[in-house]
């Protein structure tokens, strides 16, 4: 799973994911790619949960990139704990993620297996979020 | 190429607020530039954008922009979409001098079935699906198509390998490779997941975020 190697900060605070995605809202590398359409935080796991329905669904012949990276820590109490005595432990890794991010793109030679894919994918994500491709209307 | 004529009106009130209101009404909020000329503030509605540009020639339409009487030769120099949307929400329009030289970027396509690559399990990839070309602006072509069919495994088509027309001339770095095949790794299992790995505290250094990571479509 995808993780800071080192971080300069062990706990963060959780923050506020308000507005729409400021880059990175378009395709750089494929063909077709997975936008969001809400915020959220997307986790480590999920996102390799993504990429395995992908990859899976194409068996061959495509490529993958993953947009987004899992940089803030996200702590959790243990179970049946009294509040207080500080901030619980770091417990996974979330990626931040704002309305019109591209998350994922695929490059694949058949349009309706990629799609097939990404919705895979999208499944496996805890927002909404829809398949994008190059093609843009004025 | 052939010219287009889109109508502008000027005088636009500048401001998020009266952007938003003129996009209500249909309009795109837009600003002509170049040649040394002062940036003109303009709006211009937006079927007859969609309309201008829906030629072969797309977003590289030399388009006479008529601002009260005034025309502007120009072309398109950047679009602003809204990130979810993904409607226009501003143009910008660079004049240009129809004999001087300018740079664009042209689509790139692929064709013909590259069957020794196939074969290996390669794939082909189009790693630049831009191209940019210095020619001058009625000389632009629509776009280049770039056949496949010979490609061996070890093939990389650079800038410098693609034929261009006459008066085109490519813009970009002649070793940056526009088509690639990429090679498909064995089967690889997942790693077990690392506990207990998170950063210590008072450790320096930054976590990597953002870029893109890639992987090859049977990597899982």
């Amino acid at each position: 799973m995808l993780m800071p190697r080192k971080v300069a900060h062990r706990k963060h605070h959780r923050g506020r994911t308000k507005g729409l995605a400021k880059g990175g809202t378009g395709l750089s590398y494929g063909e077709y790619g997975i936008q969001a359409l809400e915020p959220g935080w997307i986790t480590a796991r999920q996102i390799e949960a993504a990429r395995i329905a992908m990859t899976r669904s194409i068996k061959r012949g495509g490529k993958v990139w993953i947009n987004i990276f899992p940089d803030k820590p996200v702590t959790k109490k243990p179970a049946e704990t009294r509040m207080g005595s500080g901030k619980g432990n770091p417990e996974f890794w979330v990626a931040v993620v704002k309305p019109g991010r591209t998350m994922f793109e695929l490059s694949f030679p058949d349009e309706g297996a990629a799609r097939e894919a990404l919705d895979k994918a999208i499944q496996k994500l805890p927002i909404k979020a829809r398949v994008i491709t190059r093609e843009e209307t004025i | 190429m052939s010219e287009t004529v889109l109508n502008a009106n000027p005088g636009r009130a500048t401001g998020s607020s009266t952007s938003r209101r003129l996009r209500r009404e249909g309009r795109i909020p837009a600003v002509v530039y170049g040649h040394g000329m002062d940036p003109l503030a303009v709006d211009i509605d937006r079927r007859e954008l969609r309309a201008a540009l829906s030629g072969a020639a797309g977003l590289n339409t030399i388009l006479d922009l008529t601002v009260e009487g005034a025309v502007y030769p120009s072309l398109i120099k950047d679009i602003q979409r809204h990130p979810v949307r993904r409607t226009v929400l501003h143009v910008d329009f660079i004049q240009v001098n129809l004999n001087e030289e300018v740079v664009v970027s042209i689509p790139v396509t692929i064709e013909g079935e590259a069957k020794e690559v196939l074969q290996h399990n390669g794939l082909v990839d189009l790693s630049m699906p831009e191209f940019e070309v210095r020619t001058t602006p009625r000389n632009i072509p629509e776009g280049i198509t770039i056949d496949v069919t010979d490609m061996t495994m070890d093939t990389v088509i650079r800038v410098e390998d693609v034929e261009l027309p006459d008066g085109v001339e490519a813009a970009g770095d002649p070793d940056s490779p526009v088509v690639t095949v990429l090679t498909m790794r064995a089967v690889v299992e997942d790693e077990p997941v690392a506990e207990g790995e998170e950063g210590e505290e008072g450790e320096e250094g930054d976590a990597e975020g953002g870029d893109a990571e890639a992987s090859d479509g049977d990597g899982d």
